[in-house]
C-alpha cells in the first residue's frame, strides 16, 4: 500500500515519502508491505489529514512492474499517477513523469 | 465554553436543561430535531431557548430558529455546538442572539475572527430578524426616495 | 440582461473578500480542513483527480461577450488556456492554484461573475431554457424569475448548510428544454384560465443513485407568492431531510419516503405559517428585474432571407449546418445558432481560450451581444439575423466551432468522468470519443436524425444518463471499466428513466454496441421521420436487446 494525496496549495497529487514528507514521484512512495506496515501507514494518514498539510490522503494498493518501479494497482491511481487521458500535455505525464505506468 | 454576542465575549447565568428536565424552569436546551410548534405552550415564560448543532454542517437549527421568533418566542435564543465564524451572522440573521462555542474553539478562533466575520458581507438579500433591512427592502426605499 | 445594480456588485465584492480571509485562515491553521471544505464547496472550489476545479456561475446560462473574454483571460493567466461547459449551464476550470482563487474571484467580479454556491450543500445555480426569450412556444422568458430566485437564495442566513445540495430549474415554454422534471424544484411557468402566469411547481425530482421524476405539489401558484412558498418548501426540507447517509439525503427521497400528499401537507402547514410579504419580491421589483430581460430591439425583416437561401444553395457545408444548427426563432428573419462544443473526437464541451474569444466576437457582432451555455454544454447565439448565418459560420469554421451535430448522435453529453472527477469510478470522455469518431460521417448522422447519447463516469449521473434517449454509465466492475447501456430516457416534459438494456461492456466494445443499436432502429423505424426517441417508446427495449451481444455468438446462433 502506498498513500497519496493532493497538495494543499495546488491540488497536485502528491505520494507519502520517507521522513513524512510528500513527493509529487511515485517511485519516493513510502511502501507498506505488511500487516504491521500498513497500519503504521494508516495511523500516518488519520494524523496527515488532522494536521491539515495535504488534503484528502488516501491509502491505495501498489504492485511493481518487472524493473521492480511501483505501479498503482487500480485504474483511478494510475490515472492519477499521470494526468488526464484525454490530454496528454497535461498533468504529470506532460513533464515525463511516471512514463512506466500506463492504464 | 465561551458565550459570544454581536458586541464580543458575554456571559450568562441562566443554565438550559432538557426538556424533560425543565420543570418550573426558564432556559431550556432542546435537540435540533425539535418541532417548534411544541414550544407554544412554555415560550411566554422561556428567557433562554438554546438550540444544539452537533455539527456545524446540519443546519436544522437555523429553521428552528427562525420558526420560534415566527411564532413569537421572545427571550434569549442561543446557538450551542460547533458553529464557525462563518455562520455567526446566519445565526444572527435568523434570530439568535448568542453562540456557545468550546474554550478550544476560542483559543484557535479568537473574538476578533467571529467579530470580522460578522461585518464581511455587508448587505444581505433575505430580511432577518436582527434588524437589517434586506437588499429588496432598501431598493425599495431608493426607489421610493427617488419618486 | 440583468445588470448589477451596486447592491448586487457589493455582496460579490464582499464575498470575495471573505473568500479571501478564509483561504488565510485555512493556511494558518484557524480553519481546519473539515470546516474549509463547506466554505471552499460554497465559492465552487472542489478538490478533483489532479487539481483543484473551480465552478464560475453562469446565471441560467447567459453571459455577454466582455464576459466571456474575462473567463478565456483568466483561463489563460491562472488556468491552462481552456475551460469545461457543464450540464447545469456554468464554466469549469480544472487547474487553479488555491491561493489564486481569490485574485480569480476578483476578476470575475468585475464582470459582475462570481462562483457564489456552485458547490455545497446550498441552493445552487438555477438553470433555465436556453432558448428563453426568443422560442415561439414561450409563455414568459423564465430568466426573470430565475433571476429572482438566484438573488432570494443567495448567502441565505436559513439555507446554507442543507442536508445535501439543491437545484433549481424554470422553463417557461410548452417544450421544456431545462429538463425541470428532474431537478429538486422545478417551475413551469403556466396561465391559468383567467390568463395569469403563474407556476407549476414539481419537487423531488432527481438523477444519482436513485433516480426520480418530480411530483407535482401545486398546480398554480400565483407568480406573487413564489418565494414564500419555496422558502416553506426549503424550511421543510432543511428541518426533515435526512442528514444520516449522504446518499438519501435529497429531497426527492424525502418526498419519496414520506410521500407526496404528505410532503405536501407540510408545506403548506409551513406556507401558512409564514410572513409572505416579508419574503415575497414586491411588483416593483419583480418588474424590475424583467425590465433587463427585454428583448434587443429587432429590426422588420422579412421571414426569408435570400441571402441565407442563396447561401445554402451554394454551399452544402453551410447548408449541413443550417440544417442541423438552427432554432427556430420567434421573430421572422432572426435565427437562434447552437454552436456545437462537440467536434468530432474531442472533450464534449471543452472551449480554449481562443475558441471563447471568437464566440465573444461573434456574439458582440451578430447575437445582440448575448450567448447561452446549454445544459447540453453547447453555447447559443441566440438573436442572429438570417442575413448574417453564413458569415457567422464562416468565423466559426476559422474558429473549428462549425460542427453540423446540434442534437445528432456525436452530440454527446458526457460529464469529465475519471480522467478529472474524484467521485468517478469510470472514464466517460474517451467513450464519447470514440462514439463520436465511429458515427462522424455526416450524412449518416443526418440520416439517423436526433439521438442524444448522454454518458456518466459514475451514478452520480453528472452526464444526466439517466434521461439520455442512449445513457451509458461507466462503473468500475472489478477493477476495470464497465459501461451500462440505458434506452429511452427524456428529459423534457414527457420525462422518462431510462431502462438498462442488458449487462455491462467493456469500454472497447461500446461503440460496436451503439452502432448495433442504430442498425438495428435503421431497420425497424416506421419511417425517417419516426425519431429514435419514438421508435423505443413504440417497440419497448427487446428488439435492441441483441445489440449488447458479441457479434460471434449472433452468428453462432444462425
Amino acid at each position: 500500500m502506498i498513500m497519496s494525496a493532493n497538495a494543499l496549495l495546488d491540488g497536485a497529487v502528491v505520494y507519502y515519502a520517507p521522513g513524512g514528507s510528500w513527493s509529487p514521484r511515485l517511485a519516493d512512495a513510502v511502501v507498506a508491505a505488511t500487516e504491521a506496515e500498513a497500519a503504521a501507514l494508516e495511523v500516518a494518514r488519520a494524523a496527515a489529514e488532522a494536521r491539515g498539510e495535504v488534503v484528502e490522503p488516501e491509502l491505495s494498493p501498489v504492485g511493481t512492474d518487472e524493473a521492480g518501479r511501483l505501479v498503482p494497482s487500480h485504474y483511478r491511481e494510475r490515472i492519477r499517477a499521470l494526468g488526464p487521458t484525454i490530454r496528454r500535455d497535461l498533468g504529470p505525464q506532460a513533464r515525463g513523469e511516471h512514463a512506466h505506468v500506463s492504464l | 465554553m465561551k458565550l459570544l454576542d454581536r458586541h464580543g465575549w458575554t456571559t450568562s447565568d441562566l443554565v438550559p436543561v432538557p426538556i424533560e428536565a425543565l420543570g418550573d424552569g426558564v432556559a431550556v436546551l432542546l435537540p435540533n430535531t425539535t418541532h417548534a410548534a411544541d414550544l407554544l405552550p412554555l415560550q411566554d415564560r422561556l428567557q433562554l431557548v438554546a438550540i444544539d448543532f452537533p455539527k456545524f454542517s446540519d443546519g436544522r437549527g437555523f429553521s428552528i430558529a427562525r420558526a420560534l421568533r415566527a411564532q413569537g418566542y421572545e427571550g434569549r435564543l442561543r446557538a450551542t455546538g460547533a458553529l464557525i465564524p462563518d455562520q455567526f451572522a446566519f445565526a444572527l440573521q435568523v434570530g439568535f442572539d448568542e453562540i456557545e462555542i468550546t474554550d478550544e474553539q476560542a483559543a484557535r478562533q479568537p473574538l476578533g475572527q467571529w467579530l470580522q466575520a460578522l461585518t464581511a458581507i455587508h448587505d444581505s438579500y433575505q430580511n432577518g430578524e436582527d434588524g437589517n433591512a434586506s437588499i429588496l427592502t432598501r431598493r425599495r426605499y431608493a426607489a421610493e426616495a427617488a419618486a | 440582461m440583468y445588470r448589477y445594480d451596486e447592491f448586487d456588485a457589493a455582496v460579490v465584492r464582499d464575498r470575495v473578500a471573505q473568500f479571501r480571509e478564509q483561504v488565510a485562515r485555512r493556511l494558518d491553521g484557524s480553519l481546519t480542513e473539515e470546516e474549509f471544505t463547506p466554505l471552499r464547496l460554497m465559492n465552487g472550489l472542489y478538490l478533483q483527480l489532479h487539481a483543484y476545479m473551480l465552478r464560475i456561475a453562469v446565471p441560467y446560462g447567459t453571459l455577454n461577450s466582455r464576459q466571456l473574454r474575462q473567463l478565456a483571460m483568466i483561463a489563460d493567466r491562472w488556468d491552462r488556456g481552456y475551460g469545461h461547459f457543464t450540464t447545469r449551464q456554468n464554466l469549469q476550470l480544472n487547474w487553479p492554484k488555491l491561493a489564486d482563487v481569490p485574485d480569480i474571484l476578483d476578476a470575475l467580479a468585475e464582470v459582475e461573475m462570481h462562483c457564489i454556491q456552485t458547490s455545497g450543500n446550498c441552493i445552487r445555480n438555477v438553470t433555465a431554457d436556453h432558448f428563453a426569450g426568443v422560442a415561439a412556444d414561450e409563455i414568459e422568458d423564465p430568466r426573470p424569475t430565475a433571476e429572482l430566485i438566484r438573488q432570494w437564495s443567495t448567502l441565505h442566513p436559513e439555507f446554507s448548510f442543507l442536508p445535501r445540495k439543491f437545484k433549481i430549474a424554470v422553463t417557461g415554454a410548452a417544450r421544456d428544454r431545462a429538463a425541470v422534471a428532474v431537478h429538486d424544484i422545478g417551475l413551469r411557468i403556466v396561465r391559468n384560465e383567467a390568463g395569469e402566469v403563474g407556476y407549476r411547481v414539481l419537487v423531488g425530482g432527481g438523477l444519482g443513485r436513485t433516480p426520480m421524476i418530480g411530483k407535482v405539489i401545486r398546480d398554480f401558484l400565483p407568480r406573487t407568492e413564489l418565494l414564500a412558498f419555496l422558502e416553506a418548501i426549503m424550511r421543510v426540507y432543511n428541518l426533515e431531510g435526512r442528514r444520516d447517509n449522504k446518499y438519501k439525503a435529497r429531497i426527492k427521497i424525502l418526498v419519496h419516503e414520506i410521500g407526496t400528499d404528505a410532503f405536501i401537507a407540510r408545506v403548506e402547514e409551513e406556507y401558512a405559517k409564514l410572513d409572505g410579504p416579508g419574503v415575497n419580491a414586491d411588483p416593483a421589483e419583480v418588474a424590475r428585474i424583467a425590465a433587463y430581460f427585454a428583448p434587443p430591439a429587432y429590426e422588420t425583416l422579412p421571414a426569408v432571407s435570400q441571402g441565407f437561401e442563396a447561401a445554402k444553395a451554394r454551399d452544402p457545408d453551410f447548408a449541413r449546418f443550417a440544417a442541423t444548427n438552427l432554432f427556430p426563432h420567434k421573430i421572422p428573419g432572426y435565427t437562434a445558432i447552437t454552436v456545437s462544443v462537440k467536434p468530432i473526437g474531442a472533450p464534449p464541451g471543452d472551449a480554449s481560450s481562443d475558441q471563447m474569444r471568437a464566440l465573444a466576437d461573434l456574439a458582440e457582432r451578430y447575437s445582440a451581444d448575448e450567448l447561452r451555455i446549454t445544459h447540453v454544454q453547447n453555447v447559443v447565439l441566440p438573436h442572429v439575423k438570417l442575413d448574417d448565418v453564413h458569415a457567422l459560420w464562416s468565423a466559426l469554421v476559422e474558429a473549428g466551432l462549425e460542427t453540423p451535430n446540434a442534437g445528432l448522435i456525436t452530440d454527446i453529453i458526457a460529464c469529465p468522468g475519471m480522467d478529472y472527477c474524484a467521485l468517478a469510478t469510470a472514464r466517460s470522455i474517451p467513450i464519447a470519443q470514440a462514439i463520436a469518431t465511429r458515427f462522424a460521417d455526416a450524412e449518416r448522422q443526418a440520416l439517423i436524425g436526433e439521438l442524444g447519447i448522454k454518458i456518466s463516469g459514475c451514478i452520480n449521473a453528472c452526464g444526466h444518463h439517466h434521461v439520455g434517449v442512449i445513457g451509458i454509465l461507466g462503473l468500475d466492475k472489478a477493477g476495470v471499466e464497465n459501461y451500462q447501456i440505458t434506452l429511452g430516457g427524456d428529459p423534457g416534459e414527457q420525462a422518462a428513466l431510462g431502462q438498462r438494456l442488458g449487462p455491462g461492456i467493456d469500454a472497447e466494445a461500446v461503440p460496436e454496441a451503439i452502432e448495433r443499436i442504430v442498425d438495428t432502429y435503421l431497420e425497424i423505424r416506421s419511417g425517417a421521420d419516426e425519431a429514435f426517441i419514438d421508435t423505443v417508446r413504440r417497440v419497448g427495449l427487446d428488439p435492441f436487446r441483441p445489440a449488447l451481444q458479441p457479434r460471434e455468438s449472433i452468428l453462432e446462433a444462425a
